[in-house]
Protein backbone atom coordinates (compact mmCIF):
# COMPACT_ATOMS: atom_id res chain seq x y z
CA UNK A 1 0.00 0.00 0.00
CA UNK A 2 1.73 3.56 -0.63
CA UNK A 3 2.54 5.40 2.19
CA UNK A 4 0.33 8.40 3.30
CA UNK A 5 2.07 11.65 4.36
CA UNK A 6 0.15 13.45 7.06
CA UNK A 7 0.77 17.14 8.43
CA UNK A 8 -0.07 19.01 11.68
CA UNK A 9 -1.88 22.66 10.49
CA UNK A 10 1.57 23.80 10.91
CA UNK A 11 3.82 21.67 9.01
CA UNK A 12 1.59 22.05 5.80
CA UNK A 13 1.70 25.52 6.45
CA UNK A 14 5.53 25.09 5.74
CA UNK A 15 5.05 22.58 2.97
CA UNK A 16 3.08 24.70 0.83
CA UNK A 17 5.63 27.73 1.90
CA UNK A 18 8.61 26.12 0.90
CA UNK A 19 6.87 24.67 -2.17
CA UNK A 20 9.45 21.98 -2.27
CA UNK A 21 6.85 19.05 -2.14
CA UNK A 22 3.73 21.08 -2.86
CA UNK A 23 2.06 18.01 -4.93
CA UNK A 24 2.27 15.87 -1.52
CA UNK A 25 0.58 18.60 0.74
CA UNK A 26 -2.15 19.43 -1.69
CA UNK A 27 -2.93 15.49 -2.08
CA UNK A 28 -3.30 15.63 1.77
CA UNK A 29 -5.51 18.83 2.21
CA UNK A 30 -7.92 16.35 -0.25
CA UNK A 31 -7.74 13.23 1.69
CA UNK A 32 -8.33 15.42 5.04
CA UNK A 33 -10.29 18.08 4.27
CA UNK A 34 -12.13 17.43 0.97
CA UNK A 35 -15.33 15.12 2.19
CA UNK A 36 -16.42 17.01 4.93
CA UNK A 37 -16.25 20.58 2.98
CA UNK A 38 -17.65 18.74 -0.06
CA UNK A 39 -20.21 17.10 2.34
CA UNK A 40 -21.52 21.11 3.25
CA UNK A 41 -21.99 21.96 -0.21
CA UNK A 42 -24.01 19.07 -1.18
CA UNK A 43 -25.90 19.78 2.45
CA UNK A 44 -26.63 23.10 0.87
CA UNK A 45 -28.35 22.20 -2.82
CA UNK A 46 -24.94 21.41 -4.73
CA UNK A 47 -24.20 18.63 -6.73
CA UNK A 48 -21.10 16.62 -6.23
CA UNK A 49 -19.90 18.35 -9.23
CA UNK A 50 -20.31 21.84 -7.69
CA UNK A 51 -18.53 20.63 -4.41
CA UNK A 52 -15.58 18.96 -6.14
CA UNK A 53 -15.30 22.80 -8.01
CA UNK A 54 -15.90 24.59 -5.25
CA UNK A 55 -13.74 23.25 -3.28
CA UNK A 56 -11.05 23.09 -5.18
CA UNK A 57 -11.19 27.07 -6.13
CA UNK A 58 -11.01 26.81 -1.81
CA UNK A 59 -7.70 24.71 -2.08
CA UNK A 60 -6.05 26.88 -4.62
CA UNK A 61 -7.07 29.83 -2.61
CA UNK A 62 -6.08 28.43 0.68
CA UNK A 63 -2.14 27.94 -1.25
CA UNK A 64 -1.86 31.39 -3.17
CA UNK A 65 -2.97 32.87 0.56
CA UNK A 66 -0.30 30.78 2.03
CA UNK A 67 2.50 31.45 -0.87
CA UNK A 68 2.08 35.07 -0.19
CA UNK A 69 2.72 34.82 3.95
CA UNK A 70 -0.76 36.07 4.72
CA UNK A 71 -2.23 33.42 6.43
CA UNK A 72 -3.34 33.53 9.97
CA UNK A 73 -2.98 30.61 12.22
CA UNK A 74 -5.27 31.81 14.48
CA UNK A 75 -8.30 30.15 11.86
CA UNK A 76 -7.13 26.42 11.58
CA UNK A 77 -6.68 25.30 7.68
CA UNK A 78 -10.18 23.17 7.98
CA UNK A 79 -11.83 26.50 9.45
CA UNK A 80 -9.94 28.45 6.64
CA UNK A 81 -10.89 25.84 3.53
CA UNK A 82 -14.38 25.72 4.68
CA UNK A 83 -15.26 29.55 4.80
CA UNK A 84 -13.71 30.14 1.61
CA UNK A 85 -15.64 26.80 -0.04
CA UNK A 86 -19.09 28.53 1.84
CA UNK A 87 -18.62 31.77 0.29
CA UNK A 88 -17.57 30.76 -2.97
CA UNK A 89 -21.38 28.56 -2.84
CA UNK A 90 -22.87 31.23 -1.43
CA UNK A 91 -21.42 33.37 -4.61
CA UNK A 92 -22.73 30.91 -7.05
CA UNK A 93 -25.97 30.54 -5.68
CA UNK A 94 -26.33 34.33 -6.41
CA UNK A 95 -25.12 33.93 -9.73
CA UNK A 96 -27.36 31.26 -10.49
CA UNK A 97 -30.49 33.43 -9.01
CA UNK A 98 -31.65 30.68 -7.08
CA UNK A 99 -30.61 31.99 -3.74
CA UNK A 100 -34.03 31.97 -2.31
CA UNK A 101 -34.65 29.92 0.61
CA UNK A 102 -31.49 28.26 1.22
CA UNK A 103 -29.51 31.09 1.00
CA UNK A 104 -31.43 32.48 4.10
CA UNK A 105 -30.97 29.75 5.64
CA UNK A 106 -27.68 30.02 5.03
CA UNK A 107 -26.91 33.88 6.27
CA UNK A 108 -28.72 33.25 8.83
CA UNK A 109 -26.62 30.47 10.18
CA UNK A 110 -22.97 32.36 9.71
CA UNK A 111 -21.13 32.56 13.02
CA UNK A 112 -19.65 35.74 13.90
CA UNK A 113 -16.21 34.40 14.40
CA UNK A 114 -15.65 33.08 11.26
CA UNK A 115 -12.51 34.69 9.36
CA UNK A 116 -13.12 36.98 7.55
CA UNK A 117 -12.38 35.65 3.75
CA UNK A 118 -14.27 38.56 1.37
CA UNK A 119 -11.19 39.57 0.22
CA UNK A 120 -9.89 36.22 -1.14
CA UNK A 121 -13.39 35.50 -2.46
CA UNK A 122 -12.80 38.82 -4.78
CA UNK A 123 -9.18 37.00 -5.61
CA UNK A 124 -10.52 34.21 -6.64
CA UNK A 125 -12.99 35.66 -9.10
CA UNK A 126 -10.11 37.61 -10.13
CA UNK A 127 -7.79 34.94 -10.45
CA UNK A 128 -10.72 32.82 -12.97
CA UNK A 129 -10.70 35.84 -15.27
CA UNK A 130 -6.49 35.73 -15.29
CA UNK A 131 -6.69 32.05 -15.84
CA UNK A 132 -9.22 31.97 -18.70
CA UNK A 133 -6.88 34.17 -20.35
CA UNK A 134 -3.83 32.17 -20.15
CA UNK A 135 -6.08 29.42 -21.41
CA UNK A 136 -6.89 31.15 -24.39
CA UNK A 137 -3.16 30.99 -25.44
CA UNK A 138 -2.53 28.61 -27.41
CA UNK A 139 -1.11 25.19 -26.09
CA UNK A 140 2.72 25.73 -27.26
CA UNK A 141 2.52 28.82 -25.69
CA UNK A 142 0.63 27.78 -22.57
CA UNK A 143 3.32 24.88 -22.06
CA UNK A 144 6.33 27.31 -22.23
CA UNK A 145 5.32 29.78 -20.15
CA UNK A 146 4.03 27.21 -16.96
CA UNK A 147 7.37 25.37 -17.44
CA UNK A 148 9.28 28.43 -17.36
CA UNK A 149 7.20 30.49 -14.65
CA UNK A 150 5.44 27.85 -12.80
CA UNK A 151 7.88 25.24 -12.90
CA UNK A 152 10.61 27.59 -12.97
CA UNK A 153 12.88 25.71 -15.44
CA UNK A 154 15.79 26.92 -17.48
CA UNK A 155 15.54 27.44 -21.04
CA UNK A 156 17.69 24.07 -21.16
CA UNK A 157 15.20 22.14 -19.62
CA UNK A 158 12.82 23.71 -21.71
CA UNK A 159 14.57 22.04 -24.37
CA UNK A 160 14.30 18.61 -23.10
CA UNK A 161 10.31 18.57 -23.02
CA UNK A 162 9.71 20.47 -25.94
CA UNK A 163 10.56 20.37 -29.53
CA UNK A 164 12.44 23.56 -29.98
CA UNK A 165 16.38 23.62 -31.63
CA UNK A 166 17.88 25.65 -29.44
CA UNK A 167 17.82 27.64 -26.08
CA UNK A 168 17.18 30.54 -28.69
CA UNK A 169 14.33 30.13 -30.11
CA UNK A 170 12.63 28.64 -26.74
CA UNK A 171 13.79 32.77 -25.44
CA UNK A 172 12.28 34.18 -28.24
CA UNK A 173 9.27 31.91 -28.45
CA UNK A 174 8.99 32.69 -24.74
CA UNK A 175 9.22 36.54 -25.62
CA UNK A 176 6.30 36.42 -27.67
CA UNK A 177 4.01 34.52 -25.74
CA UNK A 178 4.17 36.27 -22.67
CA UNK A 179 3.34 39.27 -24.50
CA UNK A 180 0.41 37.50 -26.24
CA UNK A 181 -0.93 37.12 -22.53
CA UNK A 182 -0.21 40.82 -22.06
CA UNK A 183 -2.03 41.89 -25.05
CA UNK A 184 -4.90 39.61 -23.80
CA UNK A 185 -5.23 41.18 -20.51
CA UNK A 186 -5.08 44.69 -22.42
CA UNK A 187 -8.03 43.35 -24.47
CA UNK A 188 -10.09 42.62 -21.58
CA UNK A 189 -11.93 45.00 -20.29
CA UNK A 190 -12.88 43.71 -16.73
CA UNK A 191 -8.35 42.57 -16.01
CA UNK A 192 -7.58 46.10 -17.66
CA UNK A 193 -10.03 47.74 -15.17
CA UNK A 194 -8.40 45.92 -12.64
CA UNK A 195 -5.03 46.87 -13.52
CA UNK A 196 -6.18 50.15 -14.13
CA UNK A 197 -7.11 50.75 -10.23
CA UNK A 198 -3.72 48.65 -9.46
CA UNK A 199 -1.42 51.47 -11.31
CA UNK A 200 -3.37 54.06 -9.80
CA UNK B 1 7.33 50.48 -26.80
CA UNK B 2 8.82 48.28 -29.28
CA UNK B 3 8.86 44.94 -28.73
CA UNK B 4 12.64 44.85 -27.93
CA UNK B 5 11.87 47.33 -25.74
CA UNK B 6 9.17 44.85 -24.12
CA UNK B 7 11.66 41.72 -24.41
CA UNK B 8 14.10 44.25 -22.48
CA UNK B 9 11.77 44.68 -19.20
CA UNK B 10 10.98 40.79 -19.71
CA UNK B 11 14.36 39.59 -19.25
CA UNK B 12 14.62 42.53 -16.34
CA UNK B 13 11.49 40.34 -14.95
CA UNK B 14 13.00 36.88 -15.45
CA UNK B 15 15.87 37.99 -13.54
CA UNK B 16 13.81 39.52 -10.72
CA UNK B 17 12.06 36.84 -10.40
CA UNK B 18 14.91 34.08 -10.12
CA UNK B 19 16.53 36.10 -7.67
CA UNK B 20 18.82 38.34 -9.46
CA UNK B 21 19.07 41.78 -9.46
CA UNK B 22 18.40 44.16 -12.44
CA UNK B 23 20.46 47.02 -11.77
CA UNK B 24 19.05 49.73 -13.99
CA UNK B 25 15.26 48.93 -13.47
CA UNK B 26 14.57 51.40 -11.73
CA UNK B 27 16.51 53.86 -14.22
CA UNK B 28 13.98 52.05 -17.18
CA UNK B 29 10.71 51.87 -15.24
CA UNK B 30 11.02 54.58 -13.00
CA UNK B 31 11.31 57.28 -16.01
CA UNK B 32 8.82 55.76 -18.14
CA UNK B 33 5.11 55.50 -17.38
CA UNK B 34 4.69 53.73 -20.55
CA UNK B 35 7.45 51.33 -19.34
CA UNK B 36 5.86 51.22 -15.80
CA UNK B 37 2.76 50.64 -17.05
CA UNK B 38 4.01 47.65 -19.48
CA UNK B 39 6.19 46.30 -16.43
CA UNK B 40 2.75 45.95 -14.14
CA UNK B 41 1.21 44.08 -17.22
CA UNK B 42 4.23 41.93 -17.27
CA UNK B 43 3.75 40.97 -13.87
CA UNK B 44 -0.05 40.71 -13.75
CA UNK B 45 0.68 37.99 -16.86
CA UNK B 46 3.31 36.12 -14.68
CA UNK B 47 0.75 35.96 -11.86
CA UNK B 48 -1.58 34.67 -14.66
CA UNK B 49 -0.05 32.04 -15.47
CA UNK B 50 1.27 31.17 -12.43
CA UNK B 51 -2.13 31.04 -11.01
CA UNK B 52 -3.24 28.27 -14.10
CA UNK B 53 0.06 26.06 -12.89
CA UNK B 54 -0.99 26.13 -9.85
CA UNK B 55 -4.67 25.67 -11.10
CA UNK B 56 -3.90 22.31 -13.35
CA UNK B 57 -1.28 20.88 -10.14
CA UNK B 58 -4.74 21.10 -7.47
CA UNK B 59 -6.53 20.04 -10.84
CA UNK B 60 -4.74 16.77 -10.86
CA UNK B 61 -4.40 15.71 -7.14
CA UNK B 62 -8.39 16.47 -7.05
CA UNK B 63 -8.73 13.99 -10.32
CA UNK B 64 -6.15 11.06 -8.35
CA UNK B 65 -8.55 11.74 -5.27
CA UNK B 66 -11.55 10.76 -7.13
CA UNK B 67 -9.84 8.06 -8.86
CA UNK B 68 -8.46 5.85 -5.91
CA UNK B 69 -12.20 5.04 -4.72
CA UNK B 70 -12.52 4.03 -8.39
CA UNK B 71 -8.91 2.26 -8.72
CA UNK B 72 -9.85 0.03 -5.68
CA UNK B 73 -12.88 -1.17 -6.45
CA UNK B 74 -11.17 -2.08 -9.73
CA UNK B 75 -8.46 -3.80 -8.33
CA UNK B 76 -11.24 -5.93 -6.62
CA UNK B 77 -12.42 -7.11 -9.95
CA UNK B 78 -9.34 -8.00 -11.06
CA UNK B 79 -8.61 -9.95 -8.79
CA UNK B 80 -12.30 -12.01 -8.62
CA UNK B 81 -11.52 -12.26 -12.33
CA UNK B 82 -8.28 -14.25 -12.38
CA UNK B 83 -9.73 -16.07 -9.46
CA UNK B 84 -12.41 -17.81 -11.84
CA UNK B 85 -10.27 -17.91 -14.82
CA UNK B 86 -7.69 -20.08 -12.50
CA UNK B 87 -10.71 -22.26 -11.51
CA UNK B 88 -11.84 -22.73 -15.04
CA UNK B 89 -8.15 -23.82 -15.78
CA UNK B 90 -8.74 -26.94 -13.40
CA UNK B 91 -10.64 -28.13 -16.37
CA UNK B 92 -7.96 -29.24 -18.64
CA UNK B 93 -6.37 -32.06 -19.53
CA UNK B 94 -3.25 -32.78 -17.71
CA UNK B 95 -0.68 -35.29 -18.67
CA UNK B 96 -0.48 -38.43 -17.02
CA UNK B 97 3.41 -37.85 -15.00
CA UNK B 98 1.84 -34.90 -13.16
CA UNK B 99 -1.39 -36.07 -12.45
CA UNK B 100 -0.78 -36.39 -9.02
CA UNK B 101 0.68 -33.13 -8.15
CA UNK B 102 -1.82 -31.20 -10.39
CA UNK B 103 -4.89 -33.11 -8.54
CA UNK B 104 -3.65 -31.61 -4.99
CA UNK B 105 -3.04 -28.44 -6.82
CA UNK B 106 -6.40 -28.66 -8.45
CA UNK B 107 -8.09 -29.33 -4.94
CA UNK B 108 -6.12 -26.22 -3.50
CA UNK B 109 -7.64 -23.80 -6.22
CA UNK B 110 -10.86 -25.52 -5.81
CA UNK B 111 -10.89 -24.77 -1.84
CA UNK B 112 -9.53 -21.25 -2.64
CA UNK B 113 -11.96 -20.53 -5.35
CA UNK B 114 -14.47 -22.04 -3.47
CA UNK B 115 -13.72 -19.93 -0.28
CA UNK B 116 -13.54 -16.82 -2.98
CA UNK B 117 -17.27 -17.65 -4.20
CA UNK B 118 -18.00 -18.54 -0.42
CA UNK B 119 -16.42 -14.88 0.63
CA UNK B 120 -17.97 -12.90 -2.51
CA UNK B 121 -21.25 -13.78 -1.73
CA UNK B 122 -21.39 -13.47 2.15
CA UNK B 123 -19.89 -9.72 2.36
CA UNK B 124 -22.57 -7.37 1.78
CA UNK B 125 -22.77 -4.07 3.39
CA UNK B 126 -25.60 -5.13 5.63
CA UNK B 127 -23.66 -8.27 6.78
CA UNK B 128 -20.33 -5.75 7.44
CA UNK B 129 -23.00 -3.47 9.33
CA UNK B 130 -23.91 -6.26 10.89
CA UNK B 131 -19.79 -7.06 12.16
CA UNK B 132 -19.07 -3.28 12.99
CA UNK B 133 -22.21 -1.56 14.66
CA UNK B 134 -21.68 -1.47 18.36
CA UNK B 135 -23.83 1.02 20.08
CA UNK B 136 -22.69 3.91 21.38
CA UNK B 137 -21.84 4.10 25.73
CA UNK B 138 -22.83 7.82 27.01
CA UNK B 139 -22.22 7.08 30.50
CA UNK B 140 -18.19 6.08 29.79
CA UNK B 141 -17.59 8.57 27.57
CA UNK B 142 -19.23 11.83 28.61
CA UNK B 143 -19.10 13.83 32.33
CA UNK B 144 -21.82 12.53 35.02
CA UNK B 145 -22.05 16.40 35.83
CA UNK B 146 -23.87 17.35 32.12
CA UNK B 147 -26.76 15.16 31.71
CA UNK B 148 -30.16 16.41 30.75
CA UNK B 149 -33.39 14.67 29.73
CA UNK B 150 -32.38 13.24 26.25
CA UNK B 151 -29.06 11.66 27.74
CA UNK B 152 -30.83 10.28 30.47
CA UNK B 153 -33.24 8.85 28.16
CA UNK B 154 -30.13 7.82 25.89
CA UNK B 155 -28.99 6.04 28.71
CA UNK B 156 -32.11 4.67 29.82
CA UNK B 157 -32.20 2.76 25.90
CA UNK B 158 -35.55 5.06 25.61
CA UNK B 159 -34.94 5.17 21.86
CA UNK B 160 -38.08 6.99 21.26
CA UNK B 161 -38.07 9.49 23.87
CA UNK B 162 -34.70 10.31 23.08
CA UNK B 163 -36.21 11.01 19.65
CA UNK B 164 -38.87 13.08 20.43
CA UNK B 165 -37.16 15.26 22.95
CA UNK B 166 -34.24 15.94 20.10
CA UNK B 167 -37.24 16.90 18.05
CA UNK B 168 -38.95 19.40 20.48
CA UNK B 169 -35.62 20.84 22.25
CA UNK B 170 -35.66 24.24 22.07
CA UNK B 171 -31.89 24.23 20.72
CA UNK B 172 -30.62 22.08 18.82
CA UNK B 173 -26.78 21.12 19.61
CA UNK B 174 -24.68 18.42 18.13
CA UNK B 175 -25.05 16.36 21.24
CA UNK B 176 -28.98 16.40 20.64
CA UNK B 177 -28.26 15.45 16.99
CA UNK B 178 -25.87 12.55 17.68
CA UNK B 179 -27.97 11.12 20.32
CA UNK B 180 -31.34 11.22 18.12
CA UNK B 181 -29.09 9.75 14.92
CA UNK B 182 -27.69 7.26 17.46
CA UNK B 183 -31.18 6.25 18.72
CA UNK B 184 -32.32 5.99 14.99
CA UNK B 185 -29.68 3.83 14.50
CA UNK B 186 -30.79 1.25 17.24
CA UNK B 187 -34.30 1.64 15.93
CA UNK B 188 -32.85 0.77 11.99
CA UNK B 189 -34.32 4.30 11.16
CA UNK B 190 -31.20 4.96 8.94
CA UNK B 191 -32.05 7.53 6.52
CA UNK B 192 -33.46 10.00 9.59
CA UNK B 193 -29.62 8.84 11.58
CA UNK B 194 -27.89 9.65 8.29
CA UNK B 195 -29.45 12.95 8.62
CA UNK B 196 -28.67 13.66 12.22
CA UNK B 197 -25.20 13.07 11.09
CA UNK B 198 -24.94 14.92 8.18
CA UNK B 199 -26.30 18.03 10.30
CA UNK B 200 -23.72 17.68 12.66
CA UNK B 201 -20.78 17.76 10.01
CA UNK B 202 -22.47 21.13 8.22
CA UNK B 203 -22.70 22.51 11.00
CA UNK B 204 -19.13 22.03 12.54
CA UNK B 205 -17.98 22.83 9.01
CA UNK B 206 -19.84 25.63 8.88
CA UNK B 207 -18.81 27.13 12.34
CA UNK B 208 -15.38 25.80 12.28
CA UNK B 209 -15.77 23.17 15.38
CA UNK B 210 -15.37 19.79 15.88
CA UNK B 211 -18.61 18.47 18.47
CA UNK B 212 -19.29 15.29 18.26
CA UNK B 213 -17.55 15.29 15.13
CA UNK B 214 -15.59 12.51 15.04
CA UNK B 215 -18.57 10.21 16.39
CA UNK B 216 -20.76 11.80 14.19
CA UNK B 217 -18.10 10.78 11.02
CA UNK B 218 -17.89 7.27 12.11
CA UNK B 219 -21.44 6.37 12.69
CA UNK B 220 -22.62 8.39 9.37
CA UNK B 221 -20.46 5.64 7.65
CA UNK B 222 -21.82 3.15 9.56
CA UNK B 223 -25.58 4.11 8.71
CA UNK B 224 -24.50 4.25 5.27
CA UNK B 225 -23.31 0.62 5.42
CA UNK B 226 -26.50 -0.35 7.28
CA UNK B 227 -28.22 1.68 4.69
CA UNK B 228 -26.24 -0.44 2.01
CA UNK B 229 -24.61 2.36 0.53
CA UNK B 230 -21.08 1.34 0.32
CA UNK B 231 -19.88 4.09 -2.38
CA UNK B 232 -20.92 6.71 0.12
CA UNK B 233 -19.52 4.90 3.40
CA UNK B 234 -16.06 4.46 1.93
CA UNK B 235 -14.74 7.91 1.62
CA UNK B 236 -15.93 8.93 5.38
CA UNK B 237 -13.58 5.47 6.47
CA UNK B 238 -10.52 6.56 4.47
CA UNK B 239 -10.29 9.47 5.94
CA UNK B 240 -10.65 8.06 9.17
CA UNK B 241 -8.24 5.44 8.65
CA UNK B 242 -6.13 7.98 7.34
CA UNK B 243 -6.18 10.24 10.67
CA UNK B 244 -4.79 8.85 13.20
CA UNK B 245 -6.02 11.66 15.54
CA UNK B 246 -8.90 10.42 14.53
CA UNK B 247 -11.34 9.09 17.85
CA UNK B 248 -12.55 6.01 15.90
CA UNK B 249 -8.65 5.67 13.88
CA UNK B 250 -7.83 2.34 15.77
CA UNK B 251 -11.51 0.95 15.53
CA UNK B 252 -11.51 1.55 11.78
CA UNK B 253 -7.60 0.50 11.02
CA UNK B 254 -9.03 -3.08 12.42
CA UNK B 255 -11.79 -3.43 9.76
CA UNK B 256 -11.19 -5.18 6.74
CA UNK B 257 -11.13 -3.30 3.73
CA UNK B 258 -10.94 -5.84 1.46
CA UNK B 259 -14.42 -6.72 2.67
CA UNK B 260 -15.64 -2.81 2.07
CA UNK B 261 -13.86 -2.75 -1.50
CA UNK B 262 -15.79 -6.23 -1.99
CA UNK B 263 -18.86 -5.35 -0.96
CA UNK B 264 -18.52 -2.02 -2.64
CA UNK B 265 -17.42 -3.81 -6.14
CA UNK B 266 -20.59 -6.01 -5.72
CA UNK B 267 -22.90 -2.41 -5.38
CA UNK B 268 -21.58 -1.33 -8.13
CA UNK B 269 -22.20 -3.82 -10.32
Amino acid sequence: MKAEVTYTDAELIEAISDGTDLNRAIQFIYRQHAEATSSFIRHYGGSEQDADDIFQDAVVAFIDVVKKGKFRMESNVRTFLASIAKNCWFNELKKRERAGHRNKQFEMSRPQDEPDVAEHINEIERKKQLRDLVDGLGESCRKILLLFYYENMTMREILYHLPYENEQVVRNKKYKCLQQLTGLIKDNPAVARQMQEIIK
Amino acid sequence: MTPEQKNVLIDHLDESLRGKASANLEEIVGNDPEAEKEWNYLRLAVDAVKEAGLYQEVSAARTAWKAEATNAAATIAAATGAASTTATATTAKVRPLYRVSLRAAAIILIITASASIYKYFSVSSGSLYDRYYSGYNLSTTRGAGDTDPVMDAYNAKDWNAVRQLAATAKTRTNQTDFLAGMACLEQKQYDEAISHFEQIIAVNTHAGTDLYQDEAEYYLAISWLARRNVNEAMPILEKIRADQHHKYHEKVERMSFFDLRLAQYKENK
